[in-house]
């Protein structure tokens, strides 16, 4: 079990966090940039010091603000950090940046992982001539050739193509699994952090605002701030007391009126472009415009369009999460999110 | 056609760099080496220089590779102080460096007397000991900034990297920080062994005895005129250049090997 409660005083604010992460589990860490993510695994890395609290792994403390104060400097951590640059070692060949630590088994451990990563036949090269997908697989073998007891990612695959870094997630994914260690990812992109994650936490401006499913965080943000985070990019007047606001997702919100799914709205079509397999369209709601993606293309600029927003989370003025009188509209909806304030 | 003239005005330029070198080479026959190296003791101030050299080189490895690897780091508390202090030194000139040091090493300061004070009655001046005070004085900045500057091309975050594999910070530096540093560092040690072997301001001050080869050459110029004096300055650059020569070829070799 991985646990940090830690606090962190920056020029501009303080990282605040409470995180457990259990064996096997895999945690994304999402929110924007300089919100304190990478603060917070430098922390567990023992790269940083944290101002006040603590982290655990296994029962070891490795860091305590506290008495008996604890810092176990990085090299007897055990953490394995890898980020977007993988940092090779560019004077050894692949087989050296594998083995490159001091448990690592260049025998048989060193073939197995070197075949599951698929490098088995770069174990020659030097790092210079790999690409960068191949550089990734064999920063994540040296972590796991290694023996971490936990494993740290912070953006590490920022600038590969989109099925590189689809194959590379589901790879970790499964090397947690099988090795049983807690994982934390810093990610960019809430895509990935769904992808890979059994829990999402969302940091903003160093504060922890929501720890959840991934779904359930999405789905069901805890606060306003929360869903503008994770791409509700507009909000509508809502049922409730005046300044309640119903979130709306772009990717929820489909062309006609059915009032049994959610929120129905008309609108003017103020902007349509085409948008992957789709179509973005503008729409202006009561003096809001949101926008939404739609399979087929929408009116013209300047007609009318009919909307539903399936489901949709409602904020009180506070921007706090309000739940909707008789529920959600979805009966499988999900609820009760896990909401972190400090 | 402007292509071939950019050619030859570089070329120009080149030669006229090399020029001293050409001159030295047209103007030594075979015969005039082996008459004024062949002697008794004609290539005992190879010799001096050469053992000289060695020991400035040991000393600035021991002694100023630490402080250029905590100067590219920025460990040292007011950085700038500590960049300007090897600025300076960088910066005197040969001959005013000589002068000062016989205000610090001279038999009469509180260092001198305490080299004597020590069972062999060591002295700072007209002796090996002082030959390679002088060289150190004169190599040293020199292979400071290029060591600080090999340091800080190393990405700390390869360091970092190490550490969290299992690394302690010793061990780190010995097997990422020293390989990744070493083009730039046989450069800079390289360069610190060519100002070493021609050291002479600081040198003709407190080192008269015994002769390097710089003093020798200037020594047989007085005494004996020019001609006898190129042979030993031929010696001098076939020394001193080779080393630096090798070190560029080999660093060019090893950057291009790691960064493709």
């Amino acid at each position: 079990m991985l646990d940090a409660d830690v606090e962190v005083d920056r020029r501009e604010f303080t990282v605040r966090a409470q995180l457990r992460v259990a064996p096997g589990e895999r945690l994304a860490l999402f929110g924007p940039s300089g919100a304190g993510k990478t603060t917070l695994l430098e922390v567990i890395a023992g790269l940083v010091r944290p101002a006040r609290g603590r982290v655990q792994l296994g029962g070891r403390v490795l860091t305590s603000t506290e008495h008996p104060k604890t810092f176990v400097p990085p090299w007897q951590r055990r953490v394995g950090l890898l980020r977007q640059d993988p940092g090779l070692f560019p004077h050894l060949s692949v087989r050296g940046n594998l083995c490159y630590g001091p448990g690592a088994d260049p025998g048989r451990e060193l073939a197995q992982v070197a075949d599951a990563l698929g490098i088995s036949a770069l174990l020659p090269a030097m790092p210079v001539a790999l690409s960068g997908g191949q550089a990734h697989r064999v920063a994540l073998g040296r972590l796991l050739l290694a023996h971490c007891d936990a494993l740290l990612l912070d953006e590490p695959y920022a600038g590969l193509d989109a099925s590189l870094r689809r194959s590379l997630t589901e790879l970790v994914a499964e090397l947690v699994d099988a090795r049983e260690v807690p994982a934390m990812l810093v990610a960019h992109e809430l895509a990935e952090a769904q992808a890979f994650a059994h829990r999402l936490a969302i940091l903003d401006h160093g504060q922890l605002l929501q720890v959840g499913a991934p779904d359930e965080v999405v789905l069901r943000p805890a606060s306003r701030r929360v869903a503008e985070l994770v791409g509700y990019l507009g909000f509508v007047p809502a049922a409730g007391p005046e300044g309640t606001v119903a979130g709306v997702h772009p990717e929820r919100v489909t062309s006609g009126a059915h009032d049994e799914r959610g929120v129905v709205l008309t609108g003017t079509v103020t902007g349509c472009r085409p948008s992957g397999a789709g179509w973005e369209a503008d729409l202006a709601v009561d003096g809001t415009t949101i926008t939404c993606r739609l399979p087929e293309r929408p009116a013209e600029v300047g007609g009318e369009l009919v909307v539903t927003v399936v489901d949709p989370p409602s904020f009180g003025p506070d921007g706090a999460a309000v739940a909707r009188p008789g529920g959600s509209y979805l009966p499988s909806g999900p609820s009760n999110p896990e909401q972190v304030g400090r | 056609m402007s292509g071939l003239a950019s050619v030859l005005g570089a070329l120009v330029i080149w030669l006229a760099l090399l020029g001293p070198v050409i001159a030295l080479l047209t103007h030594l026959s075979g015969s005039a080496i082996a008459s004024a190296l062949t002697g008794p003791g004609d290539l005992d101030p190879l010799y001096t220089s050469l053992a000289s050299g060695a020991v400035t080189l040991a000393v600035l490895l021991v002694f100023c590779t630490p402080l250029a690897y905590m100067m590219a780091r920025g460990t040292l508390p007011f950085p700038r102080v500590w960049e300007a202090g090897v600025l300076c030194s960088l910066l005197l000139p040969p001959l005013v460096i000589g002068l000062l040091l016989i205000f610090m090493v001279g038999p009469y300061t509180p260092l001198g007397e305490l080299l004597n004070a020590t069972p062999w009655h060591l002295s700072a001046t007209n002796t090996f000991l002082a030959l390679v005070i002088a060289e150190v004085y004169e190599s040293a900045p020199y292979y400071v900034v290029g060591a600080q500057a090999a340091f800080a091309d190393v990405d700390p975050r390869m360091e970092e990297q190490a550490a969290l594999l299992g690394d302690r910070p010793r061990r780190v530096f010995r097997r990422v920080t020293l390989p990744l540093a070493a083009p730039g560092l046989g450069v800079a040690l390289s360069v610190a062994w060519a100002r070493a072997m021609g050291a002479f301001g600081a040198v003709i001050i407190i080192a008269y005895h015994p002769y390097g080869l710089p003093l020798q050459i200037y020594v047989t110029l007085q005494e004996t005129g020019l001609a006898s004096a190129l042979p030993y300055a031929l010696v001098l650059l076939v020394v001193a250049l080779p080393l630096p020569l090798a070190a560029f070829t080999w660093s060019a070799h090893a950057r291009r090997r790691r960064r493709g």
